[in-house]
């Protein structure tokens, strides 16, 4: 049997503030295969944010297991974590989270600072995972100069520019008008197509399903693990994607 | 890497480019304070010794002192200063002096103020009685005429040398030589003119007039006593030993047993020298030492940019963690910019402090005072160093805190 690309048992996570005790993941177990396209949906306070959090290593559970590549998470050091944020995720936020007043050029090569890829090849990289988004000619706009869907789309391309195992997505439409979303989860569909990994967090049904499998969440617990029947099929932007 | 936070540190500095400014030049005008006095104490260092050095190293003193005294306290300065005369150094005391080996000549000295008049010309000055052999034991050169002979001092000949800046005022250009002239209303008659010499223990040597030393106790002050015996020593290395034996020979003259009752001190240049430098290296250290607090201000004002600037930061620090940075990435990059910050304040502290220095050294030339402009590198050490140290310690804090954000909070704060 081949290991899973990730692989969580019982995951619990609670939090502690002086005495009062929030229970966040009350026991979470599944896997997730390489390649998949995977929708966390729930309302907010179900715990998807906090799932998202250990599964992208910025986060410890309080008890249970995680594995990615076969390696128990638990027994990685803080270093160990932040590497391995560094080389294997891609984050993709909902609010973006590009450094204003930088180009998107400093944005993009941000993640590269803390990895050994040699600075030759950071300017190669850039222009490479700008292309697939369809912002090469962005390079040196600063965040405040282009629009909310460009915006994402360069933190699609910060996301990819350390070809990492898996990309999550944190509510990437939540800010964006509904074209520009469907743009970004054109993006996000074609990246899938290329092979790459992808976990999507939503409250919206509609996102979900562009997705081809929704883990649903709630109140900590996960109550339903189907594959999407009937998938969302984003195109319509398809002059941006390479 | 390196070059990569560097770069970093740098374009976050640029980022709040005015507030950088702001610091560096905090730190730079402690550091330019801190060259400034110890460049400034070189200057006074370099103006005192030029001062004693005139007289030579060789150069050894008798002097008055009031019994149960030390001659560097208050008590004896004051008491002489106030009018206790001293009345029993006498010239006898000179010649038994004069028969140590070590001492190859000497002259019994005496100072005080007249007036000179020439014409209708009245000028108070510091009237000097010393001896014919005067050359033999300092630096004294002349620009016209001879030092008063041995004969002339013997028979209390009213013979005088002047200085350079009272020759022109009292006789402008004319030709001094053989003038007569009245010095306490007694008729003197100019043998030389000194070359001009400038200050030498804070007298102005140049407005002087110097007649022999008997001379001036007959005919002038009608006293039988002496202030100082001034000699030379052959070997200025036994200048210990020779202090000490001179002080044996003064105890017999004056039949003195108990130390304490000495009315008289001898006095080496040598030790006066290192009364000065310490004197001066006291004062400098004093100064430094002030100024070391403005550079601890400076030290709070790095500590406060980095703490204001890793508030700010919160969001950048979180993401760059989230993005795979690791505690001590952060760390690094945070004492990195506090090390750039006090670094650019060192080099602008390093030019301020040339240029202050500077400014004070033709201020003292511009009073004619023997200044000299020198940086010492112990200042430049001390200041850049110290401030380094000051901006890594208070750098350390806030950079500490701000490798410890948990990201997710910082994310979330944006």
């Amino acid at each position: 049997m081949s290991e899973s690309l990730l692989e969580v048992k019982n995951l619990k996570k609670e939090y502690r503030n002086e005495d009062v005790v929030t229970p966040a993941l009350n026991g979470v177990s599944f896997k997730i295969e390489k390649g998949e396209f995977v929708a966390i949906m729930g309302p907010s306070g179900s715990g998807k944010s906090t799932l998202m959090h250990i599964l992208g290593f910025l986060e410890r559970p309080s008890s249970g297991d995680y594995f990615f590549n076969g390696r128990n998470v638990n027994t990685f050091t803080d270093d160990e974590l932040a590497e391995t944020r560094g080389k294997e995720v891609g984050f993709i936020f909902q609010a973006f989270n590009l450094l204003p007043r930088t180009t998107l050029l400093d944005n993009i090569i941000l993640p590269l600072f803390y990895t050994n890829v040699h600075k030759r090849e950071w300017a190669y990289r850039a222009k490479k995972v700008l292309t697939e988004v369809g912002l090469e000619h962005r390079l040196t706009h600063t965040p405040g100069q282009i629009s909310g869907g460009e915006k994402q789309r360069a933190a699609i391309a910060r996301a990819l520019i350390n070809d990492p195992a898996v990309i999550f997505a944190d509510e990437p439409t939540g800010n964006l008008d509904s074209k520009s979303g469907l743009q970004v989860m054109k993006i996000l569909q074609e990246l899938n197509d290329h092979g790459h990994t992808i976990i999507l967090v939503t409250h919206e049904r509609y996102t979900a399903e562009h997705s081809k499998r929704i883990l649903k969440i709630k109140d900590g617990l996960i109550i339903s693990d189907e594959m999407v029947g009937n998938r969302q099929i984003a195109d319509g932007a398809k002059e941006l994607i390479k | 890497m390196n070059n990569v936070s560097f770069q970093l540190a740098i374009s976050s500095l640029r980022r709040q480019k005015t507030r950088s400014i702001l610091t560096i030049l905090g730190i730079s005008i402690g550091i330019a304070v801190v060259i400034t006095i110890m460049s400034a104490g070189k200057g006074l260092d370099n103006l005192i010794m030029g001062e004693v050095e005139m007289y030579g190293s060789d150069m050894i003193e008798v002097e008055t002192k009031v019994p149960n005294t030390k001659k560097t306290s208050m008590e004896n300065a004051m008491g002489q200063a106030s009018g206790v005369t001293i009345t029993t150094l006498k010239n006898k005391d000179l010649e038994a002096l004069l028969s140590h080996p070590n001492i190859s000549s000497g002259y019994g000295m005496l100072m005080g103020q007249a007036i000179a008049s020439y014409g209708s010309i009245n000028k108070s000055i510091i009237l000097m009685g010393e001896g014919y052999n005067l050359q033999e034991v300092e630096k004294f050169e002349l620009d016209a005429g001879r030092i008063f002979t041995k004969e002339e001092e013997n028979g209390l000949a009213q013979v005088a040398v002047i200085g350079s800046s009272l020759k022109e005022k009292l006789f402008g250009d004319e030709d001094a030589l053989g003038k007569m002239f009245y010095i306490s209303k007694k008729p003197f008659r100019v043998v030389g003119v000194a070359e001009k010499r400038g200050t030498a223990l804070f007298i102005d040597m140049d407005s002087i007039a110097i007649i022999p030393t008997e001379t001036m106790q007959k005919k002038v002050l009608g006293i039988d006593y002496l202030q100082t015996i001034v000699m030379k020593m052959k070997d200025a290395d036994k200048s210990k030993e020779t202090a000490a034996e001179l002080n044996e020979i003064m105890r017999v003259q004056h039949d003195i047993t108990d130390p304490n009752k000495d009315d008289f001190a001898t006095t080496t240049m040598e030790e006066a020298l290192s009364i000065l430098k310490s004197i001066v290296g006291g004062i400098t250290f004093l100064l430094v030492a002030l100024v070391c607090v403005s550079l601890v201000v400076g030290g709070v004002g790095i500590m406060n940019i980095m703490y204001v600037s890793v508030t700010e930061r919160t969001f950048e620090i979180g993401l760059r963690k989230a993005l795979g940075a690791k505690n001590h990435d952060i760390l690094f990059q945070f004492l990195l910019e506090a090390i750039l910050l006090t670094t650019c304040g060192g080099v602008a502290g390093i030019i301020f402090g040339a240029i202050f220095s500077l400014v004070v050294y033709l201020t003292a030339v511009s009073y004619n005072l023997a200044w000299i402009y020198s940086i010492p590198i112990s200042s430049i050490l001390l200041s850049v160093g110290f401030s380094a140290f000051v901006g890594l310690l208070f750098g350390i804090y806030p950079a500490r805190r701000a490798a410890n954000l948990d990201p997710i909070v910082a994310l979330r704060r944006e």
